[in-house]
């Protein structure tokens, strides 16, 4: 058997002791018969141990400002209340930062830094009776001057961090030297996670003072953590465990902690179980969101529409506080190249400190801002040369003799021209721009855009010590198998692709694998489910995990049955042992007679990766995922207004581990990589409030927002790294398929202009801001 | 406090509720019926429909008092025992849900659309009568398909008529 | 603790409407969502609940030779599904589109009117069908035209001791048809950022002898376009969409806010307008009843 020093002697991509059985089959969710009639559990489901209190958050009237007055004797009087809970009351650390910055209090203390911000709790009997009280609050704020917009901080030089670029080259001179040059300012919007299932924790004091929070979070060991160090405890003596969440989308990743923070302090404070779950308009104002951005961009190009030089900053909106924004921003200069090999480049960011919700983690992480951006440019470029997109696209894409990255690492498994030639094959493309063109001669209103984008989405935490996963496997004596690993279930399949990998570890059905909920009591110290990596560790790990177990069977059975390891194979519930077939349980409950161990951990980090952040260079990434689309959409010029028609996507999920799972990533992260780029518009006011904080006014795609023709293939590849069973990470890359709706808009409107007039086309691309750019590109007609 | 009466899952339930109870804090809180959930907390959502007197409604735009004398029915009604109901069934076997938040009210709004448009459900009516249920999951294609394929069912197997 | 009223009769209703201040109740789909956001909370804690929807009489719909009468309890699917004049098409496209199915059949057509929202789909729709309003109290009846029934912002004429009992629309003009068009951040469940609602009626020869045309969303309180209406009237059908101008509109003051600017109303209401003469104009014959 071969394998790498990470998986001992498995080999990650087959199984030589077995059979496939339950990878590679399209396996319902494991959930699915819960979800469906209604039993599956969610935070606010579990049923409240007697005496729950029910918690409501008092928060900042300003954006920023010192608190100078707290009153809070009418909320204390309150029908209801129990306790109110401010600053001072926290035993141990007013500090909740997932990086250690140092600037993300539990509850702001002396001053306020955005509209919204927690400044106390109240603890009452009922939830309409802490809300209510909560109100009856007198908070003082002093006069101060927010910064809410990146060209504000940018004037004021508020960053959280220095700035860091990716440089390769001398992209100032090689733009100098091109035979052409195009620059402009691109606005790239936010995007609220809006998971289904608001923010939620219940507390439970134990004995001791210790604390058990149930909490819907991608990360409990984070919360593990903050909560130990809000209430001043050992970690060992916090237990945070999750069952599953009513989606994720990164914005439980380190957000989920504040609220598991002030639930265990509440319990803290009264003794008693203590429950917050953020109503949705809270949950808007509270939680941190996708970066919006400001990209400024040059770009040098010869007359092919071959890319010399792209020189790009970005100034994201960070928000109050450091959060993951640091990481998330390392990740828009990684994929600013997208796919495309770009001699010399530049991807500069500035990371803006504003008086405004701390932006977070997002399905992406920053990269589909870096590469909307190099898109973007692509469209500019090609509309200034009359070339087809597609062409220009295709000729800037990594190749032979140009296939490195701008920070060194080459791009071993290079499929971007395969699969975007299987969009453009697969959609028709060809034909479809005549036919578009026929279209559009003879409708002055209604245009068709038509756009083929790739994707090239690296796969690793770029904070490398993050890429490790354990997991706990144990066999009872009846030959049911229970497991455990780091991963959490947000509703991507986590759980049911891990089951698979485990069930055929041991040749047994998937029904024989109990998978029980995350918890920090049974594998510790976990990284966050998040950059895609939830299967790609958790299943490894718990695969080695099953292995061991396997292998003490195999050779308990060898020496039983008088055979060799290399003749025992375990599928269909049997360990076959030469030609004699032993059932699995029986094997089981013979090898715990004779005393062999039934339980195992596993452990599993990611080979080959490593990446000097000062330099610039290295391998962060294992591997990258590649996809295309092909968007069709239809716009009104008179209004703006926008129809998406057709959508072809080719997406590389190496082989995969469940394809119905997979598939349905795909639609899911292009309809709300779409809703970002379309509908999803955030709007504070000048005082910094934000005022899209309901469903009413912030718009998510609804089912007649998907496109009519929808149509998904998976790309027939196998991951060239040593990832599980040869399959790839599937969470984020389709996100970023959505982009070809961007230029496909971005194709309707070009038809417009002359190619000397640059089409000022933001994100998202509202009606109002279609019309915007519709009517600009009209205004500048010579 | 108003006494409500009304019938929840063929069962017949009487609580003293305070007149402004939502009625799907009753189901939720006081019924312990939580299959039911509460997404936005402002009727635009749908993750709380539910059944009352036959139509699919947000129950979190109604009062449990409004349902004196009411037959509700929510998702923990449409099984009958252990066999599934048909546009569960569905949900499942076509892969309708991922982190299965809007599930039940997806499932209660499908079943009310099938029953008024008697099986004769295309794929443009089924998106349009979804409008009121979000997903932030699926891209709708799963749970679209999802209610073709349970309709058919449901009108194969007489359920249409029968509910 | 508060007081929950639940009466079978108008005229109970009325009495606990003059007796004490309070929440008036019918679909519930906007008082429920303010009740979800924080202003709303301490007015639903402070005031009683009239539930109106146990009042049989409210539930009507009457069609008589000279006009329609909707009961106040009318909702979006009964609208949507009831057997009304070619001049109702476009309140009952807009019924289509307000909500979802859940809040259409929860929601009133009163209950619209009476929250007053400037983005109210059914304003326009009532005030091109010249509907109006009947209120009732313990001391009588009145009616009063749609277009004095809203005051303005979320406000309206209705006194501390009224309710709402109906919309009365008098009987469309012989061969009127009607048509309504919306602009949103999409077509449906959305906040409206403009939308359009007409009635216009012409003779055999395709001459223009009614016409009302009516904008909301681009204006406090949704508005007639009353010159507009006046150059329609006595031209061919098939020349509405060029007979618009841009004067035309004087009456609207569009709101810029978090769904659109000001300047983007503007426009998009005179599009929205000819988008909706070119339908009018396309299909002038009466669709199969």
């Amino acid at each position: 058997m071969s394998g790498s020093p990470e998986t001992g002697t498995l080999d990650p991509q087959v199984n030589t002791t077995g059979e496939l059985r339950s990878v590679r089959t399209s396996v319902r969710h494991d959930s699915a018969a819960k979800h469906v009639s209604g039993a599956a559990l969610y935070v606010d489901d579990v049923g409240e141990p007697a005496g729950t209190l029910q918690i409501a958050i008092g928060a900042s009237p300003a954006a920023k400002g010192p608190i100078v007055g707290l009153d809070l004797d009418a909320v204390r009087t309150a029908p209801g209340v129990v306790a109110v809970v401010t600053a001072a009351d926290i035993p141990g650390h007013n500090e909740i930062s997932p990086v250690g910055a140092g600037d993300d209090p539990l509850l702001a203390d002396t001053k306020v830094l955005f509209h919204g911000q927690p400044v106390f709790i109240v603890a009452a009997e009922t939830r309409e009776a802490a809300r209510r009280a909560a109100l009856l609050a007198t908070i003082r704020i002093g006069e101060a001057e927010p910064l809410l917009t990146v060209e504000a901080a940018e004037a004021a030089d508020s960053l959280i961090s220095p700035d860091f670029n990716i440089v390769r080259g001398d992209p100032g001179k090689a733009l100098e030297t091109a035979a052409n040059r195009m620059s402009g300012n691109f606005p790239i919007g936010g995007q609220e996670h809006f998971y289904l299932e608001g923010q939620a924790a219940l507390a439970i004091p134990q004995e001791d003072g210790d604390m058990f929070v149930l909490t819907s979070t991608q990360h409990p060991s984070e919360v593990q953590k903050v909560v130990a160090e809000v209430l001043g405890l050992p970690i060992n003596a916090v237990v945070s465990e999750v069952r599953r969440m009513g989606g994720g989308f990164g914005g439980k990743e380190s957000q989920a902690c504040q609220w598991a923070g002030l639930a265990a302090l509440a319990a803290r404070v009264t003794g008693r179980p203590c429950k917050l779950r953020l109503d949705r308009d809270d949950d808007m104002v509270m939680t941190g969101k996708r970066h919006d951005m400001l990209a400024r961009w040059q770009v040098g190009y010869d007359d092919d529409g071959m890319l010399e030089a792209a020189d790009i900053t970005f100034l994201a909106k960070c928000g109050f506080s450091t959060d993951l924004s640091n990481s998330v921003i390392d990740r828009t200069a990684f994929h600013t190249d997208n796919a495309y090999f770009v001699p010399h480049i530049a991807a500069r960011t500035k990371r803006m400190r504003t008086n405004t919700v701390s932006n977070t983690a997002f399905r992406g992480f920053g990269g589909p801002q870096g590469m909307l951006a190099i898109e973007h440019v692509m469209d500019q470029v090609a509309h200034r040369l009359r070339i087809d997109p597609f062409d220009l696209r295709m000729r800037n894409l990594y190749g032979p003799d140009r296939d490195v990255t701008p920070y060194g690492m080459t791009v071993f498994d290079n499929i971007a021209p395969e699969v975007m030639e299987k969009t453009e094959a697969l959609s028709g493309y060809r034909a479809r721009r005549r036919e578009i063109a026929e279209h559009n001669a003879e409708n002055p209103f209604l245009r068709k855009g038509l756009a083929i984008t790739p994707v090239k989405f690296g796969i690793s935490f770029t904070a490398t010590h993050l890429n490790q996963a354990g997991a706990l496997v144990h066999v009872y004596t009846d030959g049911s198998v229970h497991l455990n690993h780091g991963g959490t279930e947000m509703g991507q399949g986590l759980f049911t692709k891990v089951a698979q990998v485990v069930a055929d570890e041991f040749g047994i059905d998937l029904d024989k694998v109990k998978i029980t909920a995350t918890t920090t009591a049974k594998v510790p110290n976990t990284s966050p489910t998040a950059a895609s990596s939830g299967t790609d560790l958790n299943a490894m790990a718990a695969r080695i995990a099953a292995a061991r177990i396997r292998e003490r069977l195999t050779d308990f059975a060898a020496e039983t049955y008088d055979s060799v390891a290399a003749d025992i194979r375990f599928r269909d519930n049997q360990v076959f042992v030469g030609n004699r077939a032993v059932g699995f349980a029986d094997l089981v409950r013979q090898a715990y007679m004779a005393r062999i161990s039934l339980s195992s951990t596993g452990f599993y980090r990611t080979p080959k990766i490593h990446w000097d952040r000062e330099k610039g260079q290295g391998r962060p990434f294992f591997y990258f995922a590649y996809g295309a689309s092909c968007s069709e959409v239809t716009i009104d010029t008179l209004t703006g207004e926008l129809r998406v028609d057709r959508v072809d996507i080719v997406h590389d999920v190496g082989k995969s581990l469940n394809p119905a799972i997979d598939i349905g990533q795909i639609e899911g992260g292009f309809v709300q990589g779409m809703g970002w780029l379309t509908t999803e518009e955030l709007v504070w006011d000048a005082g910094g409030r934000l005022r899209t904080h309901a469903p009413s006014t912030y718009k998510i795609p609804t089912s007649s927002d998907v496109p009519a023709e929808f149509n998904v293939h998976l790309h027939d590849g196998i991951n060239r790294e040593e990832a599980i069973y040869g399959s790839k990470a599937v969470g984020e890359p389709p996100l970023m398929l959505a982009i070809s709706v961007h230029s496909a808009i971005f194709d309707a409107i070009a038809g417009l202009a002359p190619p000397v007039v640059a089409i000022p086309l933001d994100a998202p691309a509202t009606p109002e801001a279609i019309l915007r750019a519709v009517t600009a590109v009209r205004e500048a007609r010579p | 406090m108003p006494k409500v009466s009304m019938t929840v899952n063929g069962q017949a339930v009487s609580a003293d509720v305070e007149a402004r109870t939502l009625l799907v804090d009753f189901i939720r809180e006081q019924l312990r019926l939580t299959g039911t959930h509460v997404g936005c907390d402002t009727s635009q959502c749908g993750a709380c429909v539910v059944h009352v007197d036959g139509r699919a409604l947000k129950s979190c735009t109604t009062l449990a008092a409004q349902c004196e004398g009411a037959s509700v029915t929510t998702i923990e009604g449409l099984a009958k025992g252990d066999d599934l109901h048909p546009m569960q069934e569905a949900f499942r076997e076509n892969h309708g849900l991922q982190c299965g938040f809007c599930t039940p009210g997806m499932i209660m709004s499908a079943v009310d659309m099938v029953k008024r448009h008697g099986g004769k459900l295309d794929e443009q009516t089924i998106r349009h009568e979804l409008e009121g249920n979000l997903c932030r999951c699926t891209g709708y294609h799963n749970i679209v398909k999802a209610i073709a394929a349970g309709s058919e069912a449901m009108t194969s197997s007489g359920r249409v008529a029968a509910e | 603790m508060a007081a929950y009223f639940r009466p079978t009769t108008l005229e109970e209703a009325l009495a606990v409407r003059a007796a004490q201040p309070v929440t008036v109740l019918a679909g519930g789909t906007d008082v429920y969502p303010i009740r979800a956001n924080k202003v709303g909370w301490g007015d639903m804690h402070r005031d009683d609940v009239l539930d109106i929807s146990a009042i049989a009489e409210l539930k009507e719909i009457e069609q008589t030779a000279d006009r329609l009468r909707f009961g106040a309890l009318t909702t979006w699917s009964q609208m949507r599904r009831a057997d009304l004049p070619e001049a109702f098409a476009g309140y009952q496209a807009a019924s289509r589109d307000v909500g979802g199915v859940q809040v259409q059949n929860r929601g009133t057509l009163v209950g619209n009117i009476c929250t007053a929202s400037p983005a109210g789909d059914g304003i326009p729709c009532l005030l091109s069908l010249d509907a109006e309003i009947e209120l009732a109290s313990a001391r009588g009846r009145r009616t009063v035209p749609i277009q004095d029934f809203i005051t303005g912002y979320r406000q309206t004429v209705c006194g501390h001791d009224e309710l709402v009992t109906a919309i009365l629309i008098p009987r469309p003009p012989a061969g009127a048809v009607g048509d309504f068009l919306k602009l949103g951040a999409r077509r449906y469940l959305v906040i409206s950022i403009a939308m359009v609602a007409a009635v216009i009626a012409a003779d055999d020869t395709g001459v223009i002898h009614h016409a009302s045309v009516a904008v909301g969303a681009c204006s406090e309180v949704a508005k007639r376009l009353h010159d507009l209406e006046a150059a329609l009237l006595g031209q061919p059908l098939a020349s509405a969409p060029d007979l618009i101008e841009h004067a035309h509109f004087a009456a609207l003051k569009p709101i810029g806010d978090l769904r659109a600017s000001g300047h983007y109303r503007d426009s998009a209401a005179r599009d929205l307008v000819r988008d909706l003469f070119v339908r009018l104009s396309a299909e002038p014959k009466r669709r199969a009843a």
